[in-house]
């Protein structure tokens, strides 16, 4: 009997593990990325700091939070696509900067107009280093926007290196932008132009 | 006894070998794409020695041999972790032939001055006098009418099941839904609207996407979705309903009540959101634009 008992629960034992292991193996980018949005969230309910006149202090913790997970070294290499094997290390650390300062001036400022948007992970595909979440945003409006972060695991963990928005790569649409630019002039009026809309 | 913990074994196994092959499935797909690429570079240079004759032709053949085993090599190696990086960063394919771009840009100058000194200020006034709640039903009651462009748009993508929930999804909206104003059937019966247009069903039967233009207040388009535009005005009831009962006036008023409407939501943000960030915004919209259009085709 006990010799039963023993083995029994050693089965389901067994059992439950090979069920639960591969959700916690596969999760591991997309509860990092909701822990994160979580966070952001909880900066964003915080009652004591709403208002017109705490803006800046909101805007600094949710950059604080949030920026972590991205990796915008992967980005701006990838927002410069071909052009950026051919810049110099200190070009290359004045880029991301700027690229950073692109990222952070355009959707940040995104979350003032937050009001009880969801966001639900619709699901998630891993393969070796990279990772896909997909996830909605269901706005009070009822309207559903689909958003898909491509993560890299580098030493330092699972990071974003590119938002997907209704089928919209952030990365690609700079590549774009910044191509353009580069095809009919240099890199020094790209970065000069970057500036000036950062002034 | 034994049988049971003999069949847990086997139930355990099972779930391995799905797994094993559901891994072994997705790893053949990423192997195969870059498999692609080399396959790519290599047509244009038969091509070449095509036209420069057949004397040239053995020759070429054998080059192309030796292209090929020297792609195959780099291939192999990078294919185990730096590939998709590679991948990304060296092909530059322009989404959208853009020839017109001088005319475009004056357009889209255009349309971003008219958006925010002349549409901005009357969606802004609209929005502090009409609640959201009314404005999202007057965009359900428009999204009701023009079911039949959806519809049929379904049937002609071959889309049987979703001409058929569009249809559902009509008498439950026009009903209980009071005429279009409220959407029950997504809320309530959990039937997901299915946004087909006649671009859409263009781009399904093959049709390229031709030369990106800009239409004034219209904003940006395609070749392809200005013939979808057109297809989706003939398959609209409001078209047909201004064209017999209206004057002109009265239904151009109906189609700018429904622009306004739909921008004071949402998409007006979604605007800015696109041009503000950029640093070029006309070409940050239009690659939008492309992006968004060729996700919506694969659907």
């Amino acid at each position: 009997m006990n010799y039963r008992k023993i083995t029994s629960a050693l089965g389901i034992g067994m059992l439950s593990l090979a069920v639960i292991s591969p959700l916690l193996w596969a999760g591991e980018p997309g509860k990092l990325l909701m822990e994160t949005i979580d966070k952001g969230f909880a900066i964003l309910k915080d009652t004591s700091l709403k208002g017109e006149e705490k803006v800046q202090e909101r805007r600094q913790m949710l950059w604080k939070e949030i920026s972590p997970i991205f990796n915008f070294d992967e980005m701006s290499k990838r927002a410069l696509g071909q052009h950026w094997k051919s810049r110099t290390p200190e070009e290359k650390k004045e880029f991301v900067e700027l690229f950073t300062t692109i990222m952070k001036d355009a959707y940040i400022g995104k979350t003032d107009t937050y009001s009880g948007e969801k966001v639900v992970i619709v699901s998630e595909k891993q393969d070796k280093k990279y990772a896909t979440v997909q996830t909605k945003i269901i706005t009070n409006k009822g309207t559903e926007v689909s958003v898909d972060y491509n993560m890299l695991n580098n030493p330092g963990g699972w990071a974003i290196y590119d938002v997907i928005i209704e089928g919209v790569s952030l990365v690609n649409n700079y590549r774009s932008q910044f191509n353009n630019i580069l095809i009919k002039s240099s890199y020094k009026e790209l970065v000069q132009k970057i500036k000036a809309k950062q002034s | 006894m034994r049988r049971t913990v003999l069949l847990m074994f086997f139930f355990i196994f099972t779930i391995c070998v799905c797994k094993a092959s559901v891994r072994a499935e997705s790893s053949t797909v990423s192997e195969g794409q870059p498999a692609e690429t080399p396959h790519e570079e290599k047509t244009p240079v038969i091509n070449k020695a095509n036209e420069d004759g057949e004397l040239k032709h053995t020759v070429s053949a054998g080059q192309s041999d030796d292209t090929r085993k020297e792609d195959a090599t780099p291939a192999d190696t990078t294919q185990e972790d730096e590939e998709p990086i590679n991948n990304d960063v060296k092909e530059e394919p322009p989404l959208v032939k853009d020839p017109l771009q001088p005319y475009n840009r004056a357009i889209f100058t255009f349309n971003d001055k008219a958006y925010h000194y002349f549409i901005k200020p009357i969606y802004t006034g609209y929005n502090s006098m009409i609640p959201e709640k009314a404005r999202v039903s007057v965009r359900n009651f428009f999204t009701n009418v023009k079911m039949p462009v959806r519809f049929f748009n379904c049937l002609f993508q071959g889309e049987f099941k979703g001409a058929g929930t569009e249809l559902t999804r009509f008498v439950i909206n026009s009903t209980v839904g009071i005429a279009g104003f409220f959407d029950p059937a997504k809320s309530k019966f959990h039937l997901e609207k299915h946004e087909r247009d006649f671009g859409q069903t263009l781009a399904k039967h093959k049709m390229h996407s031709g030369v990106y233009i800009v239409w004034p207040f219209l904003g940006p388009s395609t070749v392809r979705d200005t013939v979808g535009l057109a297809g989706d005005a003939a398959l609209n009831p409001l078209s047909w309903i201004s064209y017999f009962f209206l004057t002109p006036i009265e239904g151009f008023g109906n189609y700018a009540y429904d622009t306004v409407n739909d921008v004071s939501i949402d998409k007006g943000q979604t605007y800015e959101s696109i041009t503000k960030p950029a640093i070029d915004p006309y070409i940050a919209l239009q690659d939008a634009y492309v992006q968004n259009r060729i996700k919506k085709i694969k659907e």
